[in-house]
């Protein structure tokens, strides 16, 4: 067995990333182009990528599936980026922000590399600012900050509700012109379905053009991963629909390490589902909580009822009743299990009964109808557009939607998988977050990653092990091809005579998850789950429905090759999660929670990072890789 | 810099030439107008013969103000033929259903849609004009006495032409044409010139319609005017 | 609670692939909920077209909120439907009556070939972005960012164009079928923010004449683009781009 090597640099955490810098092997200038490099993926992570190793001379190839780079699901992001600029003088500094987000983290990630990724938050900041990045600003001409997720300090930076997407757009931009400098060849439409090694070493990969349907062969010396999380194999989720695991999950089955699959997202304040056709989820920001209160009908009787019928001593503002200290304004996992249980206790809301109150009444009555507005017009506006009802007449409707995906394949401190040559960053990877992440500091991990860690370590490694070409003639080429061209003759032989569609299968995958390995898990429910995705795999693989042929543009094709492999990382996620005997972060397993049902860590078994090998028998081997804490001490969350 | 020939044949240049020669034409014909007026006068055309024989004092610069005018309505013409044709080519299969205006901020209207149609049909107008009433000056027209002068008879060429019911009808006609071209073309220009500013935008556009208005009445008024009343 | 259901009509457009010829076909959908997405509608279709063994009616979309630009498609002869500033992924069934007959086309240029039915390649962006739609900065140490001021009106405005999202709805309404609303959103947000200001020569002049060579149409100043856009973008960006285009053929440089 392969010892976990992190490859932490030793010395005091302040000093480990420009130490490492410092000893890295660097690439001739006059070299760099000759070496190749695949970035799968433009998110934040792998726009910024792939223009910062274009610009540094790398010959970069950048690889997404759809039709252009800057629809990547990065796009979608609202709420702002983190940073320790500490320019409203409120106190945040580097220390501070590592702080919160390992105890965000439950306690479950590496200090290191939490570390770094507070130092190099403002240079994210300065970089995205000089790129032409809209972000809001005072009247004064200084950049705006707001105060986001609880946090104590207003660390966060945002342009609008659209943070995200001025993000990418500023690193797809950098990028397009690493285009037109000719540095980085753009292939979009293009969906990557295999990894190719060459003695064990990642040296190419197999994608499918997803307008001809052609298998197409690109070697490099090095393939950086930024393909995003896997909340997609709930089904319904607040991620875009072509979100997928695909990629990662192929590299996992040729070696590379899965880890801590089973910590999920779920955020509180979702506009919850309306009916079986629904596709996907929305998404509104947990600002909302600042002023909201949340409630349900104490009687069931009263669900049905148009909430002004219902008196307010008939209502039960549970979260201020559970949590008098934190109120509607605690942690996401723990407004999201409430909700839960209200809905499961029959006091669910709304056409489904799954849904809670988020009433603005007592606000608007407070602040007035124009302060509200002022704050949440945008919100109230879509969730109007969207529900066709009035947010400032009738309380909203809200449900938790599984939203981001903290675990991912597993890196080193240099955030190479297990795979030598095989980079993955952004969400796609595990490295940050440990068991929950913190509002805002997704889009500053995709872009610590691809601006300021990949771009080196890519280079150190290039260096280092001193690659020799290949070409997409060598054998494992031709192997990796036939794996893939056999997977997809398989699928569609079946797809001619199955009964079920892919949506079908993948809506039942979407409610095991959700039931069994959603808010709140128990070992049976997980034992279980195990055994239903296992029986809908070989539905799946016996009785799928595949309309079409498999030699030009077949969206069923693409999703069925998605759902396959959401049907195996799902049984993954289903045993990481039975494995972990302890509640934390966004993983809650009901026989482990206090005497006031809240989340029971159980540092002394279970400080660690699982990391998974994968096992063609279907009998996968944990690996663990303990985690040290030697600058923080750890504590108990707790919101009462 | 941007050499000129790329530059004047650019998406954005040939813009700019649409509506440079495009203010110059809409002045000329202010003036044009303006001078017309007189064929109100109801003194059996001696203010208005007054007012064309003041074109004969001007001598040979008048040729060259002609030619000016003439080059100006060549290059409108040129560049809106080939934009028109490149816009054509810019969309070679058309739409089943085609394109139903979704209001608010937009001017897609009959006038802004075919600008090349009533283009055409003001060129197609311009010929048979400069025919009927500046060549027809020269070879067909009597004469008159001016203070003494011989001057060209226009106003007689005028009244018979308008006393037949068909030039009144294609005068009238072309006119409508016309008030079209203007009541987008006004604001157009501006636009085209990127001097607009969008508060004004609203209230430009709505005074393109006056001006289109006011330009097309007082034109048509005359055949009319001739017709049913000198 | 008892859900009242509707029944549409669709001619949508099919077309196998950029060489086929395409024609309508005509489908009824039944039993929709009202509050169903138009995208899920189609999925609904779709599903009953794949068990039927036939092949379902393609169109890409992806954030299904608005933001990502994948979806578009033209909606009885309006861009994205028949409601401002929405994409057709927020656009919901009960902006349709019962019974309503809604003729879907795809985007229809000449920069944006059919790939199949109502999905279409809109490539011919990336490359007018390619040209010049960027600051070049390199990544690396930069200034503090709040070294740069910029004043709040300024910003705002700035944001306001760079919204877009790349839909290609501007295009697809305009009767000419040009790309300046896009093309001019980027220049302007660009040209308004100091970072953007050093280039501005090289950028109007690249993008301008990309968009040219990609063989977009002339802007006839119509403005049915800005009331298409989902992201309800000015036309005053195109009024902008002129005059950088203007100042660009009058500088010395
Ligand atoms: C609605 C919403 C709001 C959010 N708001 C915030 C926020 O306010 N603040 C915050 O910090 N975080 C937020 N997040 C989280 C954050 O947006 C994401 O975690 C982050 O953007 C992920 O970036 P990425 O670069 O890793 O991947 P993505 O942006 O997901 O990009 C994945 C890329 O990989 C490509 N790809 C995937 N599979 C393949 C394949 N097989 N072959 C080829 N290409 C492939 C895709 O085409 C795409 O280009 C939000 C998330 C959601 C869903
Ligand atoms: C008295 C004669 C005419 C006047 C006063 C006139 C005036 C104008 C004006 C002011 C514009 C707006 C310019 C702009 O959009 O920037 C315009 C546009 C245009 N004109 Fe004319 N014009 C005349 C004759 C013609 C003729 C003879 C043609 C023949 C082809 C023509 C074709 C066009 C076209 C196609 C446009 C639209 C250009 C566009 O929208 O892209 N015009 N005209
Ligand atoms: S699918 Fe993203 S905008 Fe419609």
């Amino acid at each position: 067995m392969t010892k976990l090597d992190a490859r932490m640099p030793d010395g005091p955490l302040q000093q480990k990333w420009e130490q490492r810098l410092e000893e890295m092997k660097l690439v001739a200038p006059n070299n760099k182009k000759k070496h190749d490099v695949i970035v799968v993926g433009t998110g934040l992570a792998g726009a910024s990528a792939a223009a910062t190793m274009g610009e540094l001379g790398y010959s970069v190839k950048a690889f997404c599936i759809q039709d252009s780079p800057r629809r990547a699901h990065s796009i979608a992001a609202q709420g702002g980026i983190n940073a320790t600029k500490n320019y409203p003088n409120d106190g945040d500094s580097i220390w501070r922000l590592f702080y919160d987000t390992i105890k965000g983290g439950d306690f479950r990630s590496r200090e290191g590399n939490v570390y770094r990724l507070a130092q190099v938050s403002n240079h994210i900041i300065d970089q995205a600012v000089a790129q032409g990045v809209p972000f809001a600003r005072e009247y004064g001409g200084d950049l705006a900050n707001r105060s986001f997720g609880g946090a104590q300090v207003s660390r966060t930076f945002y342009a609008r509700g659209q943070t995200g997407q001025q993000l990418l757009l500023g690193a797809f931009q950098a990028m397009m012109r690493q285009v037109d400098r000719g540095k980085v060849k753009m292939y979009p439409r293009r969906e990557m379905l295999d990894l190719v090694l060459v003695d064990g070493v990642a040296r190419g990969i197999i994608t499918r053009n997803l307008v001809t349907g052609e298998m197409e062969r690109h070697a490099a010396d090095a393939v950086v991963l930024c393909t995003g999380g896997y909340g997609r194999t709930y089904f319904l989720s607040t991620n875009a629909f072509n979100s997928n695991a695909t990629a990662a999950w192929r590299c996992h089955k040729r070696g590379a390490y899965f880890a801590n699959p089973c910590y999920v997202q779920i955020h509180p304040t979702c506009i919850p589902q309306s009916g079986d056709y629904q596709s996907k989820l929305t998404l509104m920001s947990e600002s909302l909580r600042n002023d909201g209160r949340v409630w349900v009908p104490k009687d069931e009787a009263d669900v049905d009822k148009p909430p002004h019928q219902i008196p307010e001593s008939e209502r039960d503002y549970y979260l201020e009743r559970k949590y008098p200290a934190f109120g509607n304004l605690v942690p996401r996992d723990v407004a999201s299990r409430n909700a839960k249980y209200m809905c499961d206790k029959g006091l669910g809301v709304g056409a489904t009964g799954r849904a809670v109150y988020l009433d603005f009444r007592d606000a608007i009555e407070e602040q007035g109808r124009d302060v509200i507005e002022d704050k949440y017009g945008n919100l109230f506006h879509m969730y109007h557009k969207i529900t066709d009802e009035d947010p400032y007449e009738v309380p909203m409707r809200i449900y938790p939607a599984v939203h981001y995906t903290m675990g991912g394949l597993w890196v080193d401190y240099e955030l190479m998988s297990t795979i030598p040559g095989l980079f993955v960053a952004g969400e796609a990877n595990f490295s940050d977050h440990g068991a929950n992440r913190l509002g805002a500091s997704a889009l500053m991990q995709g872009l610590a990653d691809g601006y300021f860690v990949i771009p080196f370590t890519v280079g150190n490694f290039i260096a280092e092990y001193d690659v020799q070409k290949v070409s997409t003639d060598h054998k494992a080429f031709d192997a990796t091809e036939d794996d893939v061209q056999d997977q997809i003759e398989r699928m569609m032989s079946i797809g001619k005579e199955g009964s079920r569609t892919v949506i079908e299968i993948y809506r039942d995958l979407g409610k095991i998850m959700y039931d069994q390995v959603g808010m709140s898990r128990t070992k049976e429910g997980l034992e279980q789950a195990r055994e239903e995705i296992v029986g809908l795999r070989e539905e799946f693989w016996n009785d799928v429905k595949i309309p079409g042929r498999a030699d030009g543009y077949n969206k069923m094709l693409e999703l069925a090759g998605r759902l396959a492999d959401f049907l195996e990382l799902s049984e993954l996620m289903a045993i990481d999660a039975s494995e972990r005997d302890e509640s934390c972060g966004g993983h809650f397993r009901e026989e482990y929670q206090t005497d006031e049902g809240e989340a029971l860590r159980r540092d002394d078994e279970f400080c660690y990072v699982a990391a998974w090998e994968y096992d063609e028998d279907g009998d996968p081997k944990m690996h663990k890789e303990e985690l040290e804490f030697e600058n923080v001490e750890l504590s108990t969350r707790s919101y009462k | 810099m941007i050499p000129l020939k790329r530059a004047l044949s650019s998406p954005v240049g040939r813009k700019f030439v649409m509506s440079i020669s495009g203010i110059a034409l809409v002045l000329f014909v202010i003036v044009h107008l303006l001078g017309n007026l007189t064929l109100y006068v109801p003194d059996g055309g001696e203010t208005f013969n007054r007012y064309a024989a003041g074109f004969d004092a001007i001598g040979p610069a008048l040729y060259v103000i002609e030619l000016g005018l003439l080059a100006v309505i060549v290059i409108h013409i040129g560049w809106g033929i080939t934009t028109a044709l490149k816009n054509r080519k810019a969309r070679p299969d058309d739409y089943a259903v085609s394109v139903n205006s979704k209001g608010g901020p937009s001017n897609l209207s009959l006038a802004s849609k075919n600008m090349i149609v009533t283009g055409v049909a003001l060129g197609i107008f311009l010929v048979v004009h400069i025919w009927h009433f500046r060549i027809r000056k020269i070879y067909v027209a009597d004469n008159t006495e001016i203070d003494g002068q011989q001057h060209a008879d226009l106003y007689a060429l005028v009244h018979t032409a308008f006393s037949d019911p068909f030039w009144v009808a294609f005068y009238v006609g072309a006119m409508v044409f016309f008030g079209f071209h203007l009541r987008h073309g006004f604001w157009s220009t501006l636009q085209s010139l990127g001097a607009m500013k969008p508060e004004w935008s609203k209230g430009i556009y709505a005074l393109g319609f006056l001006v289109a208005v006011v330009l097309t009445v007082g034109f048509m008024g005359i055949p009319l005017y001739i017709y049913f009343l000198a | 609670m008892a859900q009242q259901t509707m029944t549409v009509h669709l001619k949508v457009w099919r077309q196998s692939g950029s060489d086929s010829q395409g024609r309508f076909e005509q489908y009824t959908a039944e039993d929709l909920n009202p509050h169903m997405s138009f995208l899920e509608m189609l999925d609904v279709v779709n599903e009953d077209l794949i068990h039927a063994g036939e092949d379902p009616i393609a169109f890409d979309s992806d954030c299904r909120e608005g933001i990502c630009g994948t979806c578009g498609f033209v909606i009885n002869g309006q861009a994205h439907g028949s409601e401002r500033g929405t994409t057709v992924c927020q656009l919901h069934m009960r902006s349709f009556n019962d019974g309503d007959t809604i003729v879907i086309e795809p985007w229809r240029a000449r920069s944006f070939p059919v790939i199949k039915d109502l999905v279409v390649d809109r490539d011919a962006f990336d490359r007018i972005i390619s040209a010049g739609g960027y600051v070049s900065v390199g990544t690396g140490p930069k200034p503090d960012a709040n070294s740069i001021k910029i004043g709040k009106d300024v910003s705002d405005k700035a944001f306001d164009s760079a919204a877009c999202i790349g839909c290609g709805a501007c295009v697809a309404a305009c009767p000419n079928a040009s790309a300046s609303l896009f093309t001019g959103a980027k220049i302007t947000q660009l040209a308004l923010l100091p970072q953007g200001k050093p280039e501005r020569t090289r950028r109007v002049q690249r993008m301008v004449h990309q968009m040219e060579d990609e063989g977009f149409g002339n802007c006839s100043n119509i403005g049915e683009c800005e009331a298409v856009c989902p992201k309800e973008i000015s036309i005053d960006n195109i009024a902008k781009m002129k005059r950088e285009y203007l100042r660009a053929m009058l500088s010395d440089t």
